[in-house]
């Protein structure tokens, strides 16, 4: 099979994995009460939206409860009222046409990220999506960086002191929850640092590794750059530290990179707990199998087997492994990104679902880090495809 | 006589030639009594363990009672300077109802002498010692015993993590031993279904699954129910998936295939013959996310989603989760303030019961795998 024919066949195949989890969140969507579904589709200003309400309230002279045309109207215009499989195929339609409907001006999540108004979610997320994929590539880059060479070495060097040090590395990676680690490590950036002055202006070491951007204080004029835009989306490509390097701004970017590195090290730290065992592991198999031996016998340097002839090898295993292990690093965004306040689309999932749930932003972020973990799945099959010629001609 | 000698006989057969499967086990035992990490992992098992028991047989408090103290924290300056406003009377509150007014004299349940009315905020933050500790709630205006909440959060924790791990396991030893040994569309398509479940991240799911359901379930048993529900729901798929791939390689081995040449029915194939040759695999999985949950639980309360119906929870994830954001409010006015009281036991001593917890119990899931792949054995 050609390498285009099977990246083709592997697209299409996905399809039915993102209608069956648009499904998944539709049948959570339909647990939701009326009400809920009502007050996220027209926002909370609007008048209550219960199903039956004071008569007193709707100008009817006469006591107790009347229904609430309010309620009536909403549910035939969403079209609740019409058969589960109408509104499942409504949900899908809408779903894959990016209409995933608008923020909820009343909820934490709006007030927090300082939406002005309701905002359509496929346009907010478009806002932070650039923030997390930049926070996903740093920190993929320190897996890569970290995971593969110590899990070759504690392969080489088995049950000797790099191999232990490895292990406990591996199981406090499983066994520190990211919430933790990150605000020990700021405690300790802290004490290390003492005092910094992030601008000039009078702040602190805590501040200065906070947030995806310099407080705005450290701006002439407490203006931002021009080419960062209302909702700090910035132009041209939405990638923070990509556009001000662009821009020409180099202590913006570096400071972007800066603040984003801590935080992707705490990401990081999690999968490589899961990542360096299958390397080791998979190393050691690869260490044992013959090519490993006849390269020896022939006299190439040791150094060079295990670079080049049993790490090659075994990089297979890793990418299987990274993709495997994708939507569990993927899940954990939300609470790295709360920890360290950045912004991203984990933040706007943590605000969202705080006491006033604005269900649209959770549901479209949900939707959104199970599209990235689909596509990620993809990617890495058509890089395995491509490492391990026998998976596209099987 | 022949009714007594029969099962001497049959005893003796036994003693000779031990059930295979038993004989694995004493195998997997010894490999992993000589694992150092694994005992001491079992150990720490065993401690904790002792200390639900503990909780449940000898605490004089229900599991849902809370000793709880109120106290004005302010984290800045020395321990004596802050002030104690309205503190009536010593107060025990059950969880489930809303917090009662903070009007709590500080007082020690494990050290009587220190009852109010001597107000004493130096006592309210406690100290070093894990006994006399407290950990101060979100609202920094209440505090409780860190050693109590251990105590009480043991049965809470273990009773929830356990039982998702097991209704976890149940789901995917079903689905998968059918969709590994039925073959063709069956596993077609429960396989696609657990791909569709795996491919939407973990945390997430539990999280909209308990945003959408847990307003109808106000009360402390229900939100239990649901946590587990929703963690159950992102947990089965990877069980199917471990023991599919099991029962792909036992359902071709030559017993399997004894066994149906003799007759039996395809339930009894699969619950005599599969399904406990490919257990453990699936013990190893289990051991591993036991102690994921508590970590899990842990997230999800940090990330401010209120899952129990109050604040004042003893379960050992939620405790480490909440000393968090305190801890960090006290770390900026540290900042600000050259000096400051930092109670630094109450982020310690919470985070270090959860973080001991899941190490112990990988220690132990590591030697299990190590012990069960002859490949590993050292």
């Amino acid at each position: 099979m050609k390498m285009w024919v099977y990246i083709t066949r592997r697209i299409l195949l996905i399809i039915p994995v993102i209608i069956g989890v648009m499904t998944i969140t539709f049948g959570l969507v339909s647990l939701l009460p009326i009400q809920d579904k009502l007050i996220s589709h027209y926002g909370r200003t609007k008048v209550g939206y219960a199903q039956n309400v004071l008569c007193t309230s709707l100008g009817i002279q006469q006591p107790g409860t009347c229904p609430n045309p309010a309620y009536y109207n909403g549910v035939h215009q969403l079209g609740l009222d019409q058969p589960i499989f109408v509104q499942w195929a409504h949900y899908i339609w809408n779903s894959l046409t990016l209409n995933w409907g608008t923020t909820d001006t009343g909820s934490y999540a709006s007030q927090q990220l300082g939406f002005s108004g309701s905002l359509h979610i496929t346009t907010v997320l478009g806002y932070l999506l650039p923030y997390t994929l930049e926070l996903a590539a740093i920190s993929l880059f320190i897996i890569l960086a970290l995971a593969i060479p110590l899990g070759n070495y504690s392969a080489v060097y088995r049950n000797r002191p790099i191999d232990q040090a490895a292990r406990v590395m591996s199981f406090s990676g499983f066994a520190l929850p990211g919430f933790l680690l990150g605000t020990l490590l700021l405690l300790g950036v802290t004490a290390a640092m003492g005092h910094v002055t992030a601008c000039g202006a009078k702040s602190d070491a805590f501040d200065y590794w906070y947030g995806s951007w310099a407080p705005s204080f450290c701006f002439p004029g407490s203006k931002y750059p021009s080419f960062i835009g209302s909702y700090y989306q910035t132009t041209p490509t939405g990638f923070p530290t990509l556009d001000s390097a662009l821009a020409g701004d180099w202590s913006l970017a570096a400071d972007s990179l800066r603040r984003m590195l801590l935080p992707a090290f705490v990401i990081a730290f999690g999968a490589i707990a899961a990542i360096l065992r299958f390397v080791r592991n998979s190393m050691l198999e690869v260490m044992n199998l013959d090519f490993v031996r006849t390269a020896r016998s022939k006299g190439v340097p040791e150094r060079s087997v295990v670079a080049r002839h049993a790490g090659r090898n075994s990089l297979n295993v890793t990418i299987t492994v990274l993709g495997l292990t994708f939507a569990g690093f993927v899940g954990g965004f939300p609470i790295i990104e709360s920890v360290f306040h950045l912004r991203g689309i984990g933040l706007l999932l943590a605000y969202s679902i705080q006491p006033n749930y604005d269900y649209g932003l959770i549901f479209g972020a949900t939707l959104l880090f199970t599209l990235i973990v689909v596509i990620a799945n993809i990617v890495v099959d058509v890089l395995y495809a491509y490492l391990d010629p026998r998976v596209r001609l099987g | 006589m022949a009714a007594t000698t029969k099962p001497a006989i049959a005893a003796v057969l036994e003693k000779k030639r031990p059930n295979p499967r038993i004989a694995q086990m004493r195998r997997t035992l010894y490999f992993l009594s000589r694992n150092v990490l694994a005992i001491l992992g079992i150990g720490i098992l065993i401690f904790l363990i002792g200390v639900a028991v503990y909780g449940i047989a000898f605490d004089p408090e229900s599991a849902t009672a809370m000793q709880y103290y109120c106290g004005t924290y302010t984290g800045v300056g020395s321990s004596s300077s802050g002030s104690v406003i309205g503190c009536t009377s010593v107060c025990t509150y059950p969880i489930g109802t809303p917090p009662p007014a903070p009007n709590c004299y500080p007082t020690d349940a494990y050290n009587p002498s220190l009852v109010a009315p001597t107000i004493d905020l130096a006592h309210l933050h406690g100290g070093p010692l894990p006994l006399g500790s407290l950990t101060v709630q979100l609202a920094g205006s209440s505090f409780f015993s860190i050693y109590q909440g251990f105590v009480k959060g043991a049965e809470w924790s273990l009773l929830i993590s356990t039982s998702i791990v097991a209704a976890g396991a149940t789901i995917g030893l079903v689905l998968g031993s059918v969709a590994g040994y039925k073959g063709g569309y069956t596993d077609e398509v429960i396989m696609r279904v657990t791909d569709i479940f795996l491919s939407i991240p973990g945390l997430l799911l539990v999280l909209v699954i308990l945003a959408v359901v847990s307003g109808s379930f106000p009360t402390l048993w229900g939100r239990i129910l649901i946590l587990i529900g929703g963690f159950t729901v992102t947990w089965w798929p990877i069980y199917t998936r471990i023991v599919r791939g099991q029962v792909l390689v036992t359902r071709e081995q030559k017993y399997v295939e004894a066994s149906r040449a003799a007759g039996a029915k395809t339930g009894r194939i699969l619950s005599r013959h599969i399904i406990p040759n490919s257990m453990y695999p699936v013990f190893v999985q289990m051991s591993l996310d036991v102690g994921a949950i508590p970590l899990a639980v842990a997230a999800i309360i940090f990330l401010g989603f209120q899952i129990f119906p109050s604040v004042n929870f003893p379960e050992w994830g939620t405790m480490a989760a909440q000393s968090v954001p305190a801890i960090s409010s006290v770390l900026i006015q540290c900042q600000i303030n050259s000096s400051c009281y930092f109670p630094w036991w109450q982020l310690l001593f919470p985070g270090l019961i959860v973080f001991l917890f899941a190490i112990s119990v990988n220690f132990v899931s590591d030697g299990l795998r190590d012990a069960l792949d002859p490949r590993l054995r050292r």
